[in-house]
């Protein structure tokens, strides 16, 4: 087990919890890093997403972009940004954005557009308006679907902002590109299990919120048809 | 963007390409390889579905470079280090469209097979996993297209592969290489894919003529850990 | 009252759905649109409420005209009921019932409260399933929830596409009752859209026939169509033995019935035989001291039996069916006689007192009157159940 050796070695030695370079900083970089690109992109996919769900037109075209999207080799993309725009917050900020959209618009257009046409037809004949349907009727019908785009985005997020130290950025991708050019395996591995902890602790959280925003009437429908 | 600089380069771009190809290329297939009796074992045993789709949610969700560097302890710094992870992202991805795949096949065909004097296997063989296989491919189709953009990250611990061009690029300030890099990728990827929608058409005849179902960028991450 | 005039719709792929239409349906009846898919009938429902917008020709709810109106707030006045239900998964029942009230400003508890004295006039048990989500329920609850959700903000036209298609046939036949039973009390102008004839003819007041491509084929009562299909094409549609089931629409009340050969249990054997001898019929009908029917005793039987022993001696052969001359249908009456054994069928009254017995005879002189007074013009008898055969 040497990894773990490793890992748990550099994570006891108290000055990796204090500072500037300390754990603590760095989750709070990384956080920082998720949150604020997932904000962004959310701002502009979701209404998007919505928008063509609801009337259901351009899905396939967003589908197919979006699968083209995934074919961005994101280190790429980054280092791209740094040679062409130098170092400033939008360096990390476009890249990360753009990769988080299109699991939220695909996934907010396909549970929108995907609510079953009785439901609409139901809704309207009941004398709501376009407006009533998306929001009383689409959008609760399509949580589940949304919230996993969102967390899917945050997948990416979180990872692509790993590699991001590699152009200079902070967060918890230092400790591995630093350890790897100091040829330091304590740190590199250090780094790499304070990263698998934050990952699935996003994860844990998308769990919480997705219990707390999925309609009840919904809930054991979904898990019924998994 | 200095053009000159392919034609010059024309041999390195090659190798690299490769290089790249092999380390998208690999990991679907021994995803598949695994995936499909692990999610035939999933479909016929319902109660392990829920357990492996929380682990594999939970694997999907680790950054790539985690998993690199945790590697390089057991494997070194060799291409089965990268291999080693994507199989098994493939595999996250791959299990829950094999399962979804199985399960969408018709009940009534299944229990016309069954009354026709199947056996289990046989039923599985020649009716489930070829009505299946649009499911599986499209699942493929996200396995291998992520797997080759991400073998790029490999570079980071010096396994070769296209990131070479992002790496050197980024040394040199010099965004040739960089723009050269990322529309390899996406070619290869696009490539491969194009592979695949075609190995589709070959294998399920049945389905020409009819609407494909363009739904294939929906990761199947997993319903919360955690769930029942 | 709903009036279509010159309504056409044509789709941009120039398919014709509804070629101009005509057809004027009743305030508060019950009017079925029925025909074979693709016929337009359909479309020509939810050109009602403006799902769908005709190409040309005018609706009038009314008197006046549905594309004077807002789209959300003409629908909000119109109840509207789905095969599928539509009911919202996000939703309780409850608060999937109070959706219209809702949408037009009613208190949400006031709401709620509509929707569950709503949920008791369904027939669903309000105190344990208002808390609950639609897929809890099954197909003929949420059925229900639907014509609930639709009657909510107690709009005078109900328009049901599909209402019980998608239910099984037990489930069906309760939830038509109960639809008859509901029209009854509330008196709504109902236009239901079904594939289903015998449906037409069990509910509607009026049904409308259509034929593929959207022209109308007959508009007339359930009677009439049975009576007087006017081409092949109705008479196809309505099918076999519409005879017989026209007669659900002739009252039994104006049967003659005969009194004769009827004696009570405590009547002396020699005196009956002496009657059935008299009126040269082989079985007589004995009754009980309420009057109630107890049996056929056959004039064989009797000849074998101690001329002092009475009725009461005597075995005897089952009644089997009756029927009720004040609200059953001739072919009640009718089915009552073929399953009798002794050709005789056997009326009762309310409280189950011998009235009489019909025979063949009899109901062929009936029958052929009510037809003839049918197909005179005479309006069937209101009140009666159709299908209660």
């Amino acid at each position: 087990m040497g990894f773990l050796t490793f890992a748990v070695d550099w994570l006891k030695s108290p000055q990796q919890w204090s500072g500037p370079d300390g754990i603590p900083i760095r989750v709070l970089q990384h956080l920082e890093y998720t949150v604020l690109s997932l904000l962004i992109a959310a701002a502009i996919a979701l209404p998007i997403g919505m928008l063509i769900g609801h009337v259901n037109r351009g899905g396939f075209a967003a589908i197919n972009t979006a699968n083209v999207w995934r074919a961005i080799p994101t280190l790429g993309l980054l280092i791209l940004m740094v040679v062409l725009l130098g170092f400033s917050p939008l360096t990390w900020l476009i890249p990360l954005v753009v990769l988080a959209i299109p699991a939220i618009l695909v996934n907010t257009y396909e549970g929108i557009a995907g609510v079953d046409p009785d439901l609409k037809d139901a809704a309207r004949g009941m004398g709501m308006t376009q407006w009533q349907v998306l929001w009383r009727v689409e959008v609760p019908v399509a949580v589940p679907l949304i919230m996993l785009g969102l967390r899917t985005a945050a997948i990416f997020v979180v990872a692509t902002a790993t590699i991001a130290a590699e152009i200079g950025l902070g967060g918890l991708g230092r400790y591995i590109i630093d350890g790897l050019a100091a040829n330091n395996y304590g740190e590199v591995a250090g780094g790499a299990a304070v990263i698998v902890v934050l990952a699935l602790a996003v994860q844990v959280i998308f769990v919480g919120l997705r219990r707390l925003v999925v309609p009840a009437g919904l809930r054991e429908q979904v898990r019924a048809s998994r | 963007m200095v053009w000159s600089w392919i034609p010059q380069n024309w041999t390195l771009i090659w190798q690299y390409t490769l290089d790249n190809a092999l380390l998208g290329l690999v990991p679907p297939l021994i995803g598949l390889i695994i995936a499909v009796p692990a999610g035939i074992a999933c479909v016929a045993r319902r109660w392990l579905y829920a357990p492996v789709l929380s682990l594999t949610s939970a694997i999907y969700a680790l950054p790539s470079l985690a998993l690199f560097v945790v590697l390089i302890d057991y494997t070194g710094l060799g291409n089965l280090t990268v291999i080693i992870p994507l199989s098994l992202f493939s595999l996250c991805i791959l299990i829950p469209a094999v399962v979804d795949g199985l399960r969408g096949v018709d009940d009534s065909v299944r229990q016309a097979a069954t009354a026709m004097g199947f056996t289990q296997l046989r039923r599985l063989v020649q009716v489930e996993l070829p009505l299946a296989v649009p499911v599986i491919i499209a699942g493929m189709r996200v396995a291998v297209v992520s797997s080759i953009s991400l073998a790029s990250v490999g570079q980071l611990i010096g396994v070769s592969s296209l990131g070479y061009f992002f790496i050197d690029g980024l040394q040199r300030s010099f965004p040739t290489e960089i723009y050269v890099g990322i529309a390899l990728t996406i070619a290869l990827a696009l490539i491969c894919d194009l592979i695949l929608v075609s190995v589709r058409v070959v294998l399920t005849p049945w389905t020409r003529g009819r609407r494909a179902q363009a739904r294939p960028f929906v990761v199947p991450v997993p319903p919360p850990v955690g769930a029942r | 009252m709903i009036t279509f005039e010159g309504v056409t719709k044509r789709y941009p792929d120039g398919t014709v759905a509804v070629d101009s239409l005509d057809l004027e349906i009743p305030g508060g009846k019950i009017a079925v649109l029925v025909g074979p898919s693709g016929c337009g009938k359909t479309t020509s429902l939810r050109m009602i409420n403006r799902l769908v917008e005709p190409t040309s020709g005018r609706i009038l709810l009314d008197g006046r005209d549905v594309q004077d109106a807002n789209p959300s707030v003409l629908r909000r006045g119109i109840g509207y009921v789905i095969q599928q239900t539509g009911l919202f998964p996000h939703r309780t029942i409850e608060d999937n019932i109070a959706t219209v009230p809702m949408l037009t400003g009613t208190d949400k508890r006031k709401a709620r409260e509509r929707a569950r004295e709503l949920m008791q006039l369904v027939g669903l048990d309000a105190a344990t399933m208002a808390k609950r989500y639609p897929h809890q329920l099954s197909g003929g609850q949420q059925q229900r929830v639907g014509v609930a959700r639709a009657l909510a903000a107690d709009p005078p036209v109900l328009l049901m596409d599909e209402p019980f298609s998608a239910v099984d046939p037990i489930v069906r036949a309760s939830l038509q009752d109960e639809l008859i039973r509901l029209q009854a009390e509330l008196h709504k102008t109902v236009v239901l859209v079904t594939h289903d004839v015998e449906e037409a003819i069990k509910v509607g007041d009026l049904v409308a026939v259509f034929r593929p491509g959207g022209h109308l084929a007959q508009v007339a009562s359930p009677e009439r169509l049975l009576g007087a299909p006017v081409d092949d094409y109705v008479r196809d549609f309505v099918g076999f033995d519409r005879g017989i089931r026209r007669l659900s629409f002739f009252p039994a009340a104006d049967l003659g019935l005969a009194d004769r050969a009827i004696l009570p249990a405590a009547a002396q054997v020699s005196d009956a035989i002496a009657t059935a001898k008299q009126e040269g019929e082989p079985w007589l009908l004995v009754t009980g001291e309420q009057g109630a029917p107890l049996g056929w005793a056959s004039v064989a039987d009797l000849e074998g039996m101690p001329p002092l022993s009475t009725l009461a001696d005597v075995p005897l052969a089952e009644v089997g069916h009756t029927f009720r001359p004040d609200t059953d249908s001739l072919r009640a009456a009718l089915d009552a006689t073929i399953l009798s054994r002794t050709e005789r069928a056997v009326a009762v009254d309310a409280d189950g007192r011998v009235l009489g017995t019909a025979s063949y005879e009899r109901l062929r002189d009936a029958i052929r009157a009510a037809e003839e007074a049918a197909d005179r013009g005479g309006a069937p008898a209101p009140g009666l159940a159709p299908g209660a055969a």
